[in-house]
C-alpha cells in the first residue's frame, strides 16, 4: 500500500489524464487533434500557474484563498493604467500591485501570528471591496486592441499562455528545488519549530511565499483579461477552488512539506479536459463548478489515505 | 500579573470583555451613528437591526461550538443557498411548517455529511468545506437552474415578520436558541467534550471521548442552526435566489463568533458575545449604509473588523494568560 501511495504521489495524475484522454478520444473525433489538445493545455495555463504559487503556499504549511481577489484588483487596474502608461509599464505596475498584496498576506500571517484561512479570508474581502472601488462597480472594456495578442497570439503555431505557463513552471522548479528559499519552504512546511532552531527565517519565508502566490494570481490575470479585454472587478469566482485542487490533486500534501509542481501542471490540464469533456456534453457552466468540487473530494480521499499509511509507516520504522 | 496599576486595569477589561466590553462597544457605535444619521436611532430601524442580526447570530451560534472545538466550516453560505432552494421548493407540495421543517433537517444532514467527510478523511475542516462549499453551490444552482425560489406560505412568512404578545418573533427565536446553546456548552457533558476536544484532541482522546463522534455532531449542529437562520433570512427576503443567497455568510458569521471572543485556536468560547458581535456586525451595516457609504467599503470594513478581533482576542488571551493558537 505505500509503495503504491508513494508511486501515486509521483505518477497518480498521470493515470487520471490517460484514463481521460482515452474517453475524450472516444467521445470526440476532434480531441486528438494537435490544435484541440494546445487549446486544452492552454485553457490550463491560468490554473497552473496559479497552482504554482499555490504548490509553495501548501508545501510551507499554508495557503491563499486571496487569489480571486488580488486577479480581480489586477485586472481593473490594467483596463485603468492602460490609458495612462501604456501597456509596457502598466503590466509591471500592476503586478507590483498583487505583489504587495500578497506581501501584506505575509506579514499579517508572519508577524501579527494570524492563521492563513482568518488573514487571507479577510484581504479576500478587503480587496474585493477595494476593486470594487477602484473601479466603480462595472466592467471596464479595454480599447487597446493590440493587448489582446498576448493571451490570444501563437507563437510557431503555439498559444503565447503556454511559454508563460512553461516559464513560471521553470522559475518556481529552480526556486522550490534548487535554492536555499525552496529548501527552507520545505522545511517550515514540515516542521516550523525545527526550521526555525535550525536558523532559518521563517517570517521571511512565509512573506516570500505569499508575495510569490499573489505574483502568480496577477499573472493569471493579465493572461485572462487580456483574453476577454475586459477588466472585471468580480473575475473568475470559484477560481481559487481550481487552484487549491490542482495542487492536492498533483500529489503535494496538505501536511506540508512536500511539493510537486510537476503534479499541479498535469493536474490543471486533468481539470482541463473535464471542461472540455463537459462542453461535449454540452451542459451548463455549473456542472464544471460541480465536477472540480467533487475531483477537489476524491483528492482529497487519496491525500487522507496517504497521510494515514505514512504514520502508520513511520510508526512501524519503515523508512518513507 | 504583578506590574500594577496599570496592567490589572487591562486584565479586568479582558475578561469583562463579552460582558462589558462589546455591548460598550455596541452603545458606542449605535450613539456614534444616531448622531451622524439621525434616523438610525428611530425606534422602528433599532427593532430592524435587532431582527436582522438574528440571520447572522443564530448562524453564528453552530459556527462557535465549530470553532471551539478546533474547526472551521466554510461551506455555510453555500449550504444556506442549498437549504433554500429546497426547502422553498417543496412547500406547494408539503405546506409551509412542512418546508421550513424540511430546510432545517436538510440543512442538519448536509452538516453530518460535512462531519463524516471531515472526521473519516482527517483532512483539516477548512478544506474539505471548502470542497463543499462548491458542491452545495452548484447543486443550489441546477436544482433551481439559475432562477429564485419565491416562498408561499404565511406561516414561513410570519418567522421574521410577525409578532407574538407585540414582541417580533425572530427575538424570541433568537434568544431561544442562544439560550438552549448555552445550556448545552455549560450544563450538558457534550458542551464539556466540546471545549475539551478544541483544547486538546489527544488529551480528550486519551480520557475517553469519542473525538470523531463530538465532531460529528458538532458540524450537525452547524448545519442545524444554518437551517435556523435560511429560513429566517427566506421569510425577510419572501424568496431564495441559488447565486445570491448566502454568499458571504460565512465570514459574517466567523467575523462574528471571532468578535464575540471565542478563540481560533479551539477551546475557549464564549456564545453571549456573539450575540452581541451580531449586533455590532449588522448595526455597523445598517448604520454604512444610511450614510449612503458605497456598499463596496462594507466589505472593506468587515475584513478590517475580522483582522481587529482576531488581534484584540490575541491581546485578551496574553493578558489572560490563556492559549490563543
Amino acid at each position: 500500500m505505500i509503495r503504491f501511495l508513494k508511486l501515486y504521489e509521483r505518477f497518480g495524475i498521470v493515470i487520471f489524464i490517460v484514463i481521460a484522454s482515452v474517453f475524450l478520444a472516444v467521445a470526440s473525433p476532434n480531441f486528438l487533434k494537435v490544435d484541440t489538445l494546445l487549446n486544452i493545455v492552454a485553457q490550463g495555463t491560468y490554473a497552473a500557474i496559479v497552482g504554482f504559487g499555490m504548490t509553495l503556499a501548501i508545501t510551507s504549511g499554508g495557503f491563499d484563498l486571496s487569489v480571486e481577489s488580488v486577479m480581480s484588483l489586477v485586472s481593473v487596474s490594467l483596463a485603468l493604467l492602460f490609458p495612462l502608461i501604456g501597456i509596457p509599464l502598466s503590466i509591471p505596475v500592476v503586478l507590483a500591485v498583487a505583489a504587495s498584496v500578497g506581501a501584506l498576506n505575509g506579514l499579517i500571517i508572519a508577524k501579527l501570528k494570524v492563521s492563513p484561512l482568518i488573514t487571507t479570508l479577510s484581504i479576500m474581502t478587503i480587496m474585493k471591496g477595494v476593486a470594487l472601488l477602484v473601479a466603480g462597480g462595472r466592467q471596464i472594456v479595454i480599447q487597446e486592441k493590440q493587448f489582446m495578442e498576448l493571451g490570444t497570439g501563437k507563437v510557431a503555431g503555439i498559444p503565447i499562455p503556454i511559454f508563460i505557463m512553461v516559464f513560471f513552471f521553470v522559475l518556481f522548479y529552480m526556486i522550490l528545488y534548487h535554492t536555499p528559499l525552496g529548501r527552507h519552504i520545505s522545511a517550515v512546511g514540515s516542521n516550523e519549530n525545527a526550521a526555525r532552531i535550525s536558523g532559518v527565517k521563517v517570517d521571511g519565508v512565509k512573506i516570500m511565499v505569499y508575495t510569490l502566490v499573489a505574483l502568480t494570481s496577477g499573472v493569471a490575470s493579465v493572461i485572462r483579461t487580456s483574453q476577454a479585454l475586459i477588466g472585471s472587478p468580480s473575475m473568475s469566482p470559484g477560481f481559487v477552488l481550481v487552484a487549491i485542487t490542482v495542487t492536492i490533486l498533483g500529489g503535494t500534501s496538505l501536511a506540508g512539506g512536500r511539493g510537486n509542481l510537476w503534479g499541479t501542471m498535469l493536474a490543471a490540464i486533468f481539470i482541463s479536459m473535464i471542461y472540455y469533456g463537459l462542453n461535449l456534453i454540452n451542459v451548463q457552466i455549473f456542472y464544471q463548478m460541480l465536477s472540480v468540487g467533487l475531483v477537489l473530494l476524491v483528492a482529497l480521499f487519496i491525500e487522507g489515505l496517504r497521510v494515514r499509511y505514512l504514520a502508520a509507516a513511520k510508526a512501524r520504522g519503515i523508512k518513507v | 500579573m504583578r506590574e500594577g496599576q496599570k496592567r490589572s486595569a487591562g486584565v479586568w477589561f479582558a475578561s469583562q470583555w463579552e460582558s462589558f466590553g462589546l455591548p460598550l462597544l455596541l452603545v458606542v457605535m449605535v450613539a456614534v451613528f444616531a448622531i451622524i444619521a439621525p434616523a438610525f436611532a428611530s425606534v422602528f430601524n433599532l427593532v430592524m437591526n435587532v431582527k436582522f442580526s438574528a440571520i447572522a447570530g443564530i448562524g453564528a451560534i453552530g459556527m462557535a461550538f465549530c470553532i471551539m472545538s478546533g474547526d472551521f466550516d466554510i461551506s455555510v453560505g453555500s449550504m444556506s443557498a442549498l437549504v433554500g432552494v429546497l426547502g422553498a421548493s417543496l412547500v406547494p407540495v408539503i405546506g409551509g411548517f412542512g418546508g421550513v421543517l424540511a430546510t432545517i433537517v436538510i440543512a442538519a444532514f448536509l452538516g453530518f455529511v460535512n462531519g463524516v467527510f471531515v472526521t473519516k478523511l482527517r483532512i483539516p475542516a477548512f478544506i474539505t468545506t471548502l470542497g463543499m462549499m462548491y458542491v452545495y453551490r452548484a447543486l443550489a444552482y441546477i436544482y433551481t437552474n439559475n432562477s429564485p425560489v419565491y416562498i408561499q406560505s404565511t406561516f414561513w412568512y410570519f418567522i421574521a415578520n410577525g409578532n407574538v404578545l407585540g414582541v417580533p418573533f425572530v427575538i424570541i427565536l433568537m434568544l431561544l436558541c442562544f439560550g438552549a446553546a448555552v445550556y448545552v456548552l455549560r450544563k450538558t457533558p457534550f458542551g464539556r467534550y466540546v471545549v475539551a476536544v478544541g483544547t486538546n484532541k489527544t488529551a480528550a482522546m486519551l480520557s475517553g471521548i469519542n473525538v470523531d463522534r463530538i465532531k460529528i455532531t458538532v458540524f450537525t449542529l452547524v448545519g442545524f442552526f444554518v437551517g435556523i437562520a435560511t429560513v429566517v433570512l427566506a421569510s425577510n427576503l419572501g424568496s431564495v435566489n441559488p447565486g445570491m443567497t448566502g454568499q458571504g455568510y460565512e465570514f459574517q458569521v466567523i467575523t462574528v463568533v471571532v468578535l464575540g471572543g471565542t478563540a481560533l485556536g479551539g477551546g475557549n468560547g464564549n456564545l453571549l458575545g456573539a450575540l452581541f458581535a451580531a449586533m455590532i456586525i449588522t448595526s455597523l451595516r445598517n448604520g454604512l449604509g444610511m450614510r449612503q457609504v458605497d456598499s463596496y467599503w462594507q466589505f472593506v470594513a468587515t475584513g478590517l473588523v475580522l483582522i481587529f478581533a482576531v488581534a484584540l482576542n490575541k491581546i485578551r488571551y496574553s493578558l489572560l494568560g490563556q492559549r490563543e493558537a
